[in-house]
């Protein structure tokens, strides 16, 4: 009973915040209602990455490709005429299509040698966006007029991000998620205990690269104009990485946290003008001090912090 | 026929170059078993130290590799004791951690270059940076021949570094066998942070090659990461001869597709990231490696 208790309560939390967060627009202005768009949206992103980076221990650095890959599809259908919402299962299941062009090849690798493959597929990705004519080319393109709905956008965002955190946990206690931890901990001793790696790896990754997709498709919706250097750009893949490795990779809470920080933190910096050329310094400085001194991020932090004060101080204790 | 001509004498004159910029990357990988995603920051780092340089002092951007070499080496020996010996160590295989941590680093020197040098597109114009020679009836510009002399000259000398002296010799067996290395008494750690600064060192001199070819800015370099990453992936990531024939067939295919086939030239980087994830899968452990069991099935078989 209380096992059942202690994984609906996460489903539960995310349900109500969710919650919460559709009945926003009755409250707020638009200007925060933005922000909480660009929040959700990180949400997504950082979620949706943890289930192949975190759950299953592949670090990619081309997820940009998934998201632009959603994006490029709603605006190209859009043009053409469909309803830019009804694009977005065609978008989220291209951005699937297109991970098993990824994944199947790269899955070999181990580590790091996957991830260096993933920078590869990524520039691969913006390159040919840049350089063929359907995509507008490096200029990029414009959603049709009178496809923009705010609204609407918002509460989708919310809703995926609520969806894609409650499954993330669902994921994790499944029988699937124990396979995916099996593969992150000890590749070779999973596929010794009958797991087939490359397959679990391939379906979640198609997962996630779906998600990103979607999100994509929202992103495309929302901003109105999308370009190589916007969608595909390799700083996106970063942000992409860097949110659940800031708030705990692996974990269900994990990326929310990360993501609600880093989102915050780039809001608070984008409005300052002499911060707005040091997001370099900042992702780059992060990685270094979580690599360092705290590999499992916010949430190590939070779990190591009441064993700190509940420790005196060993100067105290001396004097 | 003379576009052959061209094509191999063009691959050549580029091979120089990217064996220069892979081999840094091979030696810190071969001793320490880290993947340095910060070279492509090291690469733009010294085409700005050149650029600064000329700019300032009027020093010719390849006399400069001079003084390029040794800061570069001193940089890498602190980047090693500052950062990454506090890592735990991956045992054998690279670490997910020191690859980010190498990630960060890379960032933060890229901030570094916006702030001390601004995003403008930079370019070094010497005097003799549009003249060309002929050499075997293809037209080369000079540059490109002082780029191969330099890069050449670098890596015989550390062929000479590596096989000769008593710190190659206890880098290749640090390379071999770590435990049984610090067994016979190496100093393990002290190689790592001399490894370390002779790869930031190669990078450095490479960049400030790059320099006077390419026009540059703070996010260059990213391109040239992956293709040294791919040619130290198809050599095998040990020796000098094997990176430098990696860097030959890269350069040759680069070369070859330009003039012969209709792919634009800016998709030309693509190429070499679809070769990376090609040459990442089909020989995960080099071409000499995948070679050599060819040759021994073959044997077998008879």
């Amino acid at each position: 009973m209380t096992g059942l208790r202690a994984r609906l309560r996460p489903s539960v939390t995310v349900a109500a915040a969710g919650l919460l967060l559709l009945l926003a627009p009755r409250v707020f202005g638009r200007g925060i209602l933005n922000d909480i768009w660009s929040v959700a949206f990180a949400v997504v992103l950082a979620s949706s990455w943890n289930l192949l980076g975190g759950l299953a221990g592949q670090v990619s650095i081309g997820y940009s490709a998934f998201l632009g890959i959603g994006a490029y599809t709603t605006a190209l259908l859009a043009l053409r005429g469909m309803q830019p919402y009804a694009t977005l299962p065609l978008a989220a299941l291209l951005g699937a299509a297109f991970s098993f062009v990824v994944g199947l090849p790269t899955f070999r690798l181990r580590g790091p040698y996957f991830t260096i493959a993933t920078i590869g597929v990524g520039e691969a990705v913006r390159v040919f966006a840049g350089g063929v004519a359907f995509t507008g080319g490096s200029s990029g393109i414009r959603m049709p007029p009178g496809s923009f709905d705010f609204g609407l956008n918002y509460a989708s965002m919310v809703v995926l991000a609520v969806a894609v955190v409650t499954l993330a946990a669902w994921l994790r206690g499944s029988a699937f998620g124990a396979a995916l931890a099996a593969i992150r901990q000890d590749i070779d001793a999973a596929e010794a205990l009958g797991i087939n790696a490359t397959r679990y790896k391939v379906a979640v990754h198609a997962l996630s690269a779906g998600l990103v997709a979607a999100a994509g498709s929202l992103f495309a919706i929302n901003f109105q104009y999308i370009s190589p250097g916007s969608v595909f750009d390799f700083r996106l893949s970063l942000s992409i990485v860097l949110m659940p490795i800031l708030g705990g990779v692996g974990t269900v809470a994990g990326p929310v946290w990360g993501a609600i920080f880093f989102s915050y933190l780039q809001i608070k910096m984008l409005s300052v003008p002499a911060l707005r050329d040091s997001y370099l310094f900042l992702y780059g400085t992060l990685l270094i001090l979580i690599m360092l001194f705290e590999p499992k991020g916010l949430l190590g932090l939070w779990e190591r912090l009441p064993r700190a004060l509940r420790r005196p101080p060993k100067e105290a204790s001396a004097a | 026929m003379h576009d052959l001509v061209a094509v191999v004498v063009n691959a050549l004159l580029a091979a120089g170059l990217y064996a220069t910029m892979s081999y840094g990357l091979a030696v810190i990988y071969g001793v320490m078993r880290i993947i340095n995603l910060a070279h492509a920051g090291i690469l733009m780092l010294g085409a700005y130290v050149t650029l600064t340089l000329y700019d300032r002092f009027g020093l010719d951007p390849f006399l400069s590799l001079v003084i390029v070499a040794p800061l570069f080496f001193l940089l890498g020996v602190v980047l090693q004791r500052l950062l990454v010996r506090r890592l735990p160590s991956g045992g054998g295989t690279p670490s997910m951690e020191s690859l980010l941590l190498l990630f960060g680093l890379w960032l933060v020197l890229q901030n570094l270059a916006y702030a001390v040098w601004g995003g403008d597109t930079q370019s070094i114009l010497t005097n003799y940076t549009m003249r060309a020679v002929d050499l075997a009836g293809v037209r080369v510009g000079v540059p490109n021949l002082l780029v191969f002399a330099a890069g050449a000259v670098c890596l015989l000398w550390l062929q000479l570094v590596v096989k000769r002296t008593d710190l190659g010799r206890a880098m290749r067996a640090v390379t071999q066998n770590r435990d049984a290395a610090m067994l016979c008494g190496v100093d393990a750690d002290r190689i790592s942070a001399q490894a370390f600064g002779m790869g930031t060192a190669l990078a450095g001199v490479a960049g400030g090659l790059l320099s006077t070819l390419y026009a540059f800015t703070p996010d260059f370099g990213r391109s040239f990461l992956l293709k040294a990453f791919c040619i130290i992936v198809l050599a095998g990531m040990e020796s000098v001869v094997g990176v430098a024939a990696g860097a030959f067939i890269l350069a040759i295919l680069e070369n070859a597709l330009g003039a012969f086939t209709r792919i634009p030239t800016s998709f030309q980087d693509a190429v070499s990231f679809t070769l990376l994830v090609v040459a990442l899968v089909a020989f995960p452990q080099g071409l000499p490696h995948a070679f050599l069991r060819m040759t021994r099935r073959r044997a077998a078989l008879r």
